[in-house]
């Protein structure tokens, strides 16, 4: 969603005086530290961003939208913090030895909030939904595209059977696409893929209301009493009943939280973040995204970036640390590879290894022949102008990535005479564009759990947002030993060799930052956390508030 | 009398079907096609697109679609959203009730602002400082009334709640960021009609058989005023369409302008021209009032 920005120092301006009076000394306290030991009960509000687009699980594809998920909805498996996977509906799994069979075994004490019974039956009538026309392709060729088959063993036993070895079927089994639904609403639900109350799900909350627009209202689910190991506590749930209210507009959201009308928000702006380090009532968290970090991606197909000194050159004119610290006020972690550093297949020694060389980048661009300059100062070549074009998709602009851009564009302008021309455009202006190969710069992040399934999306030669031109049979050959294996070791010697491949030796992509995710809480509520892994803020089952 | 009315209707329904029509050809014109609103930012394969084109039919040629959404939507089914994947009707069905109790909300305290001001600031310094303020409170965005009047009123003294449609304290402050401008136009206008008005021969008239200022200026003069603002009616509509797309945002309200909001920036082609015809329909019923209203103020127009 745009904002309007102009206003936004006026807007601080005013929540700044509004707020004065009530904000002395400093925080620095964790969330949980002044809510004391966690108690039963109550109702708490929550302020956020993003209203979802669907409550249905399967049709998931908003990062900001997967706290309400896990609120209803539970998977067979989730995910621990050092990257793999704990039992959740299930107790156990097995992997055949070629790769090509995984058998879950099932709880048997676990029901859907309908009374439904979650077995086996349920998880394969929950799998075969994706084989439904048009119920969600991009799961099918995505997610599911190596799945023959799920086979009913008996009912605490499940067996997926895959057509080639791919260890992401884990991932999915732990995504909320693959999180379970009860199969009575999977058949009587008539607005399926929209979701909402009429979709039941085995999670510690129930849904039960939403009203489009302004919120949406979980109550306890009683009967819950299977957390997975990692959760916290078990039983129920602490809270009666949580609301969470879309406020789209961040200072509307800091000023309901500074004035007591909600108890957390989530998406705090840099620019709002002293408004709640300096309330002592207040406290901030911060969570690393999973997932790719946010990068430029250099298209390869054409020139002048398919010419290797020219993408160094373009990675040498940015000093990514002080366009962060312009743009964001040092509340963005700098990434230094197309993965998130929370990833266990980050690779930690590409960091310092370039970027912010102005006399390389313009050793570079004489050798490329890029020599002459003309009348704006911008370097040209047989009388062209040196211009790289990044399209960007407004409704998709999020955390300031304008105003990079812009800063981006500033920058190797000044450093190397290199015009990084900028477009914020709507959706099917930069559809087309990306279509017609009308563009040199393309900008991604990914929220995957697992970075290989980002990876596979944006860099193997048949990926679906592969926007590099780049087709190497090597660099797939290295995707597909990542994705085909069960061994996290030979798993991140492939990932690591891929991110020397695309950031070292092909200097493929301009990585710029990991993605995170704010949580701002009064210092009443407590077990306020992040995912394990995903690093976005999770679900309400562990939150209480103090009396 | 009859003949009036058909010939209003027919014409509504002109308006309606005009507005359908270069509405659905804008969305044609725009840049991308439908299968690329729904796909967005996520995965693009041959195999993705083609269950796409299959689920919603978009294999026909576009004049089949038009003429297969005309016929539909006369019969009342307004089609599925793309995006939210439930019944058009039923997406905004549910949205209407909130935008209209904001619309009529803010109507309704502008207008009166707008007399209250018009009538009591006839004197110098007052009317001065009255019309300043007016013309300030036009130019200045609505989002920068909104979040002003929220961080003194909700946020400083808790006076009414930050969000949602939930009792009339929650559409206090909505509406009257909605109606602050509506009155700072009205009341410049009035205040110019009550001047041309009081300067006629029958305002010398009135004063002379002895009638009192106040009663020269709300007996008489307010009723020749108030011509030039009814003019202004379809403006309002205008007016009041644009500006809760801002206000249900800024302040977490459901309705139209959410919706609409979404729908635009995701290309939810079913979703924007019902709010179209809907917008066109409020436009038609709000002129129609207007010229009813000068029958009612004006009798000279009844009789011809």
């Amino acid at each position: 969603m745009r904002r309007i920005r102009p206003a936004a120092a006026v807007i601080a301006l005013t929540l700044i005086l509004t707020t004065a009076a009530c904000s002395s000394g400093s925080s620095g306290s964790t969330a949980g530290a002044e809510a004391g030991q966690p108690v039963s009960g109550g109702s708490l509000t929550w302020a956020v961003e993003t209203e979802p687009i669907t409550f249905n699980p399967h049709q998931y594809a908003q990062a900001k939208a997967r706290l309400l998920v896990w609120n209803t909805f539970e998977a067979l498996l989730t995910h621990d913090s050092r990257g793999g996977h704990l039992p959740w509906l299930s107790t156990g799994h097995e992997v055949s030895a070629d790769g090509k069979i995984y058998t879950f075994k099932l709880r048997t004490d676990v029901s859907f909030s309908d009374g439904t019974k979650f077995d086996a039956a349920a998880v394969k009538a929950n799998v075969d939904q994706f084989l439904v026309e048009g119920y969600n392709p991009t799961v099918l060729a995505v997610q599911l595209r190596n799945l023959d088959r799920v086979e009913v063993v008996d009912p605490a036993t499940v067996a997926f059977h895959l057509k080639q070895p791919d260890v992401l079927l884990l991932d999915f089994l732990s995504s909320p696409q693959g999180a379970q639904v009860s199969p009575k609403s999977l058949k009587e639900a008539k607005n399926l893929k929209a979701g909402g109350p009429e979709l039941a799900g085995t999670g510690p909350f129930i849904l039960d209301r939403y009203t489009a627009g302004q919120e949406v209202h979980f109550t306890r689910n009683p009967a819950y009493n299977w957390a997975p190991a990692n959760a916290g506590h078990t039983g129920p749930a602490y809270l009666d009943e949580i609301t969470y209210r879309f406020l789209k507009e961040s200072s509307v959201r800091v000023g309901a939280l500074t004035s007591g009308q909600v108890q957390v928000i989530e998406g705090v702006p840099a620019t709002d973040e002293a408004l709640i380090t300096a309330n002592r009532q207040l406290s901030l968290q911060r969570g690393l995204n999973s997932g790719s970090a946010y990068s430029y991606y250099l298209n390869t197909a054409h020139a002048p970036f398919d010419d290797l000194r020219v993408r160094q050159a373009f990675r040498e004119a940015v000093d990514v640390e002080a366009v962060l610290t312009g743009v964001y006020r040092g509340s963005a972690t700098r990434a230094w590879s197309v993965i998130g550093p929370t990833s266990p297949f980050y690779d930690s020694t590409l960091e310092k290894t370039y970027s912010g060389d102005t006399a390389k980048a313009n050793r570079l661009l004489d050798e490329a022949g890029w020599t002459a300059r003309d009348a704006e100062g911008f370097r040209t070549k047989d009388g062209k102008r040196l211009t790289v074009r990044l399209v960007q998709s407004a409704p998709f602009v999020r955390d300031r990535r304008d105003v990079l851009a812009q800063a981006v564009q500033a920058a190797v302008k000044q450093s190397a005479g290199i015009d990084l021309n900028v477009a914020l455009v709507d959706q099917g202006t930069a559809t087309k564009a990306l279509a017609d190969g009308e563009y040199e710069v393309f900008d991604n992040s990914r929220a995957d759990t697992d970075a290989g399934a980002a990876l596979n999306l944006l860099l193997h030669s048949g990926g679906a947002i592969n926007r590099t031109g780049l087709k190497d049979p090597a660099l797939d050959k290295l995707l597909e030993e990542g994705q085909a294996s069960g061994d996290q070791a030979k798993r991140l010697a492939a990932y690591q060799q891929v991110q020397k491949l695309v950031i070292t030796d092909q200097a493929l992509i301009l990585p710029l930052y990991a993605p995170a995710d704010q949580v701002a809480s009064a210092t009443t509520v407590g077990g306020l956390s992040f995912e394990p892994t995903a690093g976005v803020p999770g679900s309400a089952y562990n939150v209480w508030l103090s009396k | 009398m009859i003949t009036a009315i058909a010939r209003r209707v027919a014409s509504g329904a002109i308006v309606l079907w005009a507005a359908a029509t270069a509405a659905y050809l804008a969305l044609l014109a725009a840049p991308g096609d439908i299968v690329d609103a729904i796909i967005g930012d996520g995965a693009d394969t041959p195999q993705i697109r083609s269950q796409i084109i299959a689920e919603w039919n978009l294999d026909r040629p576009a004049i089949v679609q038009y003429l297969d959404y005309l016929l539909r939507a006369a019969q009342g089914d307004l089609g599925r959203s793309y995006l939210l994947q439930r019944p058009v009707r039923d997406v905004i069905g549910e949205q209407i009730l909130p935008t209209l109790k904001l619309a009529v909300a803010a109507a309704v305290f502008g207008v009166v602002l707008a007399l209250i001001l018009a009538v009591t600031t006839r004197h110098r310094w007052v009317r001065r400082v009255s019309s300043t303020a007016e013309l300030i409170i036009v130019s200045t965005p609505p989002f920068l009334i909104g979040i002003v009047l929220l961080s003194v009123f909700s946020f400083r003294f808790g006076l009414f709640p930050v969000s949602g449609d939930r009792g009339w304290a929650g559409l206090v402050l909505p509406a009257i960021t909605l109606g602050l401008p509506i009155a700072g136009v009205l009341a410049q206008v009035l205040r110019d009609g009550l001047d041309r008005a009081l300067d006629e021969p029958f305002a010398v008239t009135a004063r002379a058989r002895g009638l009192r200022e106040r009663a020269v200026l709300v007996r008489h003069a307010l009723r020749h005023a108030l011509m030039p603002a009814v003019t202004l009616l379809g403006w309002l509509s205008g007016v009041l369409i644009g500006g809760v797309v801002i206000i249900e945002q800024v302040f977490g309200r459901p309705g139209l302008g959410q919706v609409t909001l979404q729908a635009v920036g995701n290309g939810d082609m079913p979703v924007v021209l019902a709010v179209v015809v809907f917008a066109a329909a409020a436009f038609v019923l709000i002129n129609t009032a207007a010229d009813l209203a000068y029958l009612l103020i004006d009798p000279r127009l009844r009789r011809s």
